[in-house]
């Protein structure tokens, strides 16, 4: 056991467990006197069921994760598929399969089930021999997973699939013409979404992104609720089980999308500094395996998960504060919810891997 | 890994990195921007959702009679509320509370947005008064639509149902064009006295509303309590009204129609004054049902109204006195003027007829009073102008509102040749037969009750005329005993004596050997209690009404008329007694006049009615009538 152990990396797993930490303490507040009060203890059974997962990837050869990449993408992509046949509908979306009272939602394992393919695709061809139509297949291998969750609906997990694509600047370089592409892309993407596949509830969230102040008593009021938390939570914050906002549940969806305007609201602008920072660090030891890595593929891998675990970052802690989108985005350690606190670690497992060989040769 | 693609791969990593934490001080840009720049903003916010100010209603005072027996009481009633800052917002809402309400959809909804609109104040009433039943309800309901409460306030009870139901009035919920017209005054939700004292004492009555500041949650649910500012009640004060006689004047009219008034003659306070048909002010406190709109708004007897200071009457033959007085003081006639009727007589070519057709002979002013013989009074009046009554009539204060402490009093109306060019542009004129009309009461002539026993009083005290008054005093919260308030100014106008003397001769013969003596019952009181007066007998029933003078002569209905004061020697009390279409004022007017001066002199002593209780032992349960 001690030898396993060893494997994970001191520096990130400190990250780890600091971040835990403050999501757990967070979630207890924020269940408190609610029917949720027991939530920070469910997390924390996901929690250490995710820290076994990660001890168990931590030594295994990433090389032998990454050759199972391919069925398991079209394992996914099956997954992807029924459950929009069998899945459980909750709140107007068929996100959920559900088996033995659990709810599992496949989009949160197939985000990295993709990473892991495109890495191994893009990495295990000669550098300098990948051409357009390499990369064009990579866009589309991204593209189609995330065409299924948009079917569920699920705007905010379709996105976060787009990091994926970080790979390709790290491989090619940033050219100008891709830049131009890419905004072109998100021009034309962004009109022809707004006109033909956005859903009028995705339209509604953009529209009150827009301007906060039509919609008050709905999607308006959960931002406008939280920016009220964020902002009396002040320099040092309210205290810990004192926010007004949480404990009175002016705060909406606080265990999830929301927990982490309850931790900026109790533990204030220095609590704030600290999380970010802690999120600073885990982004730059992921940064550091990618250059450690071993292989290109376990690199592009890294990357990948340092953009993935960016954009969750960016969008939940941005949209909170009414800077964003209302996007339904989770936060890691922070939110609660099984599949993505399993896919987290999951991919943190793998990454530990990466280091740890990197270390061993 | 090719070797050569490591450096190139670590420099774009390198630019990842940078990325990175850039991200990472975006946000904290962000969230410094939010917790350390405004915060002091968003903390307001936050206090203003969560800590909330409730108010307290204050019980307002008691009213009591001069003897302190009580008239007006409070209960504790629980209302089924929502406070304002919890109005749902969403028509679905709406819809399916007042489902299971059971009240209108489109009425509720109305009447949140209405609530919206206005200032801060009160939570918004949904039912009134639970009863047991109505508070299961509630409690059903709540448990669907959290935001509602239920809020205990206090009642009024109004202990003598129709006793005094004009005098009192009742109280309810400000209105929305009163709170426009006085936005600094009311609050929304606020209860204000509507009619009667109530309207009118509002700010003797009304008491100071606390306030409670508690933590509310997103619900609207009280989460704790951080202190309050109780609420001052209002101060209970005594009417100058008599419960035992109200009660005796109650009892006289039973299912007659019209109004009386008694006047103590030392401070011009009321000691009785009812309004009949009655009504019961606790029946206003709820929400009115289509039943008791039919019952009391859209009733052609007018239950509103009060007839003591709002109905407007020809007087009659009460009128002579005044019109006496203007002949002595403007000296057409003396005391011992006589005057002949054969039982009509000509002016202007054309016959004014006297009561008696047979005639009454020659007669001085106090037979001419006592047998209340026209032709006397046409001949004094065709002596006179018709702006001489009028000028007489302003003397004695019969011209304006004599400014009792309650609304709406309407305005004698005594007419002159200005009164006619304003009331009547078509046919402005004046012509000199109106004023023999006006000789005895009758054509444009009109007074309130209240308005006919102020100048019977003015008569009783020889020249005061008194400001009739309904508020006695406060109680003392120190002792509970009555802290008289002074009484409303007197105006004096001195009467000479001499023809005061005749008058008072005149009225006392009335009883004695006049008009109401023919009334075996009168003549047996006045024995026991010497009371002096005049019948009337009038022809004209209509309340204010312009196109009234021109249409005089055709709708003749008889009112009975009788006012006059008690005892003769030296006078105490002052009334006037109306009857709407009961026939001659002796025997349907003088009667009650008799029944009050008894109960006030003699039983009131021997006897008296024990203070009111009302009907409703249980002041939730509907009235009986209601039920049915």
């Amino acid at each position: 056991m001690k030898d396993r152990v060893r494997a994970l990396d001191s520096r990130l797993l400190w990250v780890i467990l600091a971040l835990m930490a403050l999501g757990t303490l967070t979630l207890y507040s924020a269940g408190r006197n609610t029917p949720q009060a027991t939530i920070w203890l469910k997390q924390t059974v996901w929690n250490l069921m995710g820290l076994a997962l990660m001890l168990l990837l931590a030594n295994t050869n990433p090389r032998r994760v990454l050759r199972y990449s391919f069925p398991a993408y079209l394992l996914g992509l099956a997954a992807l598929m029924a459950v929009l046949v069998v899945g459980k509908k909750i709140g107007g979306a068929t996100r959920w399969f559900v088996v033995a009272g659990q709810t599992f939602q496949p989009s949160e394992l197939m985000k990295w089930v993709t990473l892991l393919y495109v890495s191994q695709r893009l990495g295990t061809r000669p550098a300098g021999n990948v051409g357009r139509w390499e990369v064009l297949g990579a866009v589309g291998l991204v593209a189609f997973p995330m065409l299924l969750v948009q079917r569920q609906p699920d705007l905010g997990m379709a996105l976060s699939f787009l990091p994926i694509l970080l790979i390709i600047p790290l491989m090619k370089g940033l050219r100008a013409r891709w830049v131009v592409a890419l905004l072109l892309l998100v021009t034309v993407g962004g009109f022809g979404a707004w006109k033909f596949a956005l859903k009028p509830y995705q339209k509604q969230r953009v529209m009150i992104f827009l301007d906060p102040s039509s919609d008050l008593q709905g999607k308006g009021y959960q931002v406008n609720q939280s920016r009220i938390a964020i902002g009396a939570g002040g320099l040092i914050g309210k205290g810990f089980t004192s926010g007004s906002q949480t404990q009175l549940n002016f705060l909406p969806v606080k265990t999830t999308d929301f927990a982490f305007s309850v931790w900026a609201e109790e533990r204030g602008f220095l609590g704030v500094l600290l999380a970010l920072g802690l999120f600073g660090l885990l982004l730059s030891r992921i940064l550091d395996a990618a250059k450690a890595a071993h292989t290109t593929a376990e690199a592009y891998f890294c990357a990948g998960a340092a953009g993935i675990f960016a954009l969750h970052l960016l969008v939940n802690v941005g949209m909170v504060a009414g800077a964003l989108p209302n996007k339904g985005m989770v936060l890691p350690f922070f939110s609660a919810g099984g599949s993505s606190t399993l896919s987290f670690f999951l991919a943190l497992g793998l990454i530990m891997g990466i280091l740890y060989r990197s270390k061993v040769k | 890994m090719d070797p050569r693609q490591r450096p190139l791969l670590h420099r774009r990593l390198g630019v990842f990195k940078g990325l990175a934490w850039s991200l990472v001080a975006l946000l904290v840009l962000i969230y410094a921007w939010l917790q350390i720049v405004r915060h002091g903003e968003f903390k307001q916010l936050a206090m203003q959702q969560a800590v909330k100010i409730r108010p307290i209603a204050a019980p307002r005072g008691l009213v009591l009679d001069r003897n302190g027996y009580r008239l007006v009481d409070n209960r504790r009633a629980l209302h089924l509320v929502i406070q304002r800052e919890d109005l749902p917002a969403r028509a679905e809402v709406v819809q399916s509370l007042a489902q299971a309400l059971e009240l209108d959809p489109a009425g509720l909804m109305r009447k949140i947005q209405s609530y919206r609109l206005a200032g801060k104040g009160r939570p918004l009433v949904l039912k009134e008064n639970l009863d047991d039943a109505g508070i299961a309800q509630a409690e059903r309901v709540r448990a669907r639509f959290p935001f509602l409460s239920v809020d205990v306030a206090p009642r009024r009870v109004y202990l003598g149902d129709e006793l005094a139901g004009h005098v009192l009035g009742y109280v309810g919920e400000v209105d929305e064009p009163m709170m426009k017209a006085n936005p600094d005054v009311f609050r929304l939700g606020e209860t204000i006295g509507k009619e009667g004292f109530e309207a009118s004492g509002n700010d003797k009555l009304k008491g100071v509303d606390g306030q409670r500041r508690i933590l509310v949650d997103q619900l609207g649910t009280e989460v704790a309590h951080f202190g309050q500012t109780d609420a001052i009640a209002g101060r209970s004060l005594y009417l100058t009204l008599d419960a035992g006689l109200q009660k005796v004047m109650q009892d006289a009219y039973g299912e007659e129609a019209g109004a009386a008034v008694v006047l103590d003659l030392r401070d011009g306070g009321i000691l009785a004054m009812y309004s009949s048909p009655s009504y019961d002010p606790n029946l206003f406190l709820n929400r009115l049902s289509q039943e008791m709109v039919d019952r009391y708004l859209n009733n052609p007897a007018r239950p509103m109204i009060n007839r003591a200071i709002q109905g407007i009457y020809a007087p009659g033959s009460t009128f002579k006195l005044l019109v006496a007085l203007a002949g002595l003081e403007k000296g057409v006639i003396t005391p011992q003027t006589v005057i002949y009727c054969a039982g009509k007589k000509n002016f202007y070519g054309r016959d004014f007829r006297c009561d008696k057709p047979t005639g009454h002979g020659g007669l001085n002013l106090v037979q001419a009073i006592a047998q209340s013989c026209d032709v006397y009074f046409y001949e004094v009046a065709s002596r006179l102008d018709v702006d001489d009554i009028y000028a007489t009539a302003e003397k004695y204060g019969l011209t304006e509102r004599t400014g009792i402490d309650l609304p709406r009093e309407k305005r004698t109306r005594i007419p002159s040749r200005a009164w006619k060019r304003k009331a009547v542009p078509k046919d402005p004129k004046w012509y000199a037969g109106e004023t023999i009309s006006v000789g005895i009461g009758q054509g444009a002539v009109g007074v309130t009750p209240i308005g006919l026993a102020r100048f019977y009083a003015t008569l009783a005290t020889r020249g005061k005329v008194l400001t009739p008054h309904l508020f006695y005093g406060f109680r003392s919260d120190q002792t509970n005993q009555l802290e008289p308030a002074p009484p409303p100014g007197t105006k004096e106008t001195p009467l000479d004596p001499k023809l005061w003397a005749v008058l008072d001769e005149g009225l006392y013969e009335v009883v004695q050997s006049g008009t109401a003596a023919a009334n075996p019952f009168i003549r047996e009181m006045a024995r026991e209690a010497p009371f002096v007066g005049k019948t009337g007998t009038a022809q004209v029933a209509t309340f204010v009404d312009k196109s009234h003078y021109a249409r005089q002569a055709k709708h003749l209905k008889d009112h009975a008329l009788f006012a006059g004061y008690a005892p003769h020697d030296k006078p105490q009390i002052a009334f006037a007694v109306v009857v709407e279409n009961a026939g001659f004022g002796s025997t349907a007017a003088a009667p009650i006049a008799a029944k009050l001066v008894k109960y006030w002199f003699v039983d009131r002593v021997k006897n008296p009615i024990p203070p009111p209780r009302g009907r409703m032992v249980d002041p939730f349960a509907p009235p009986a009538e209601a039920a049915e």
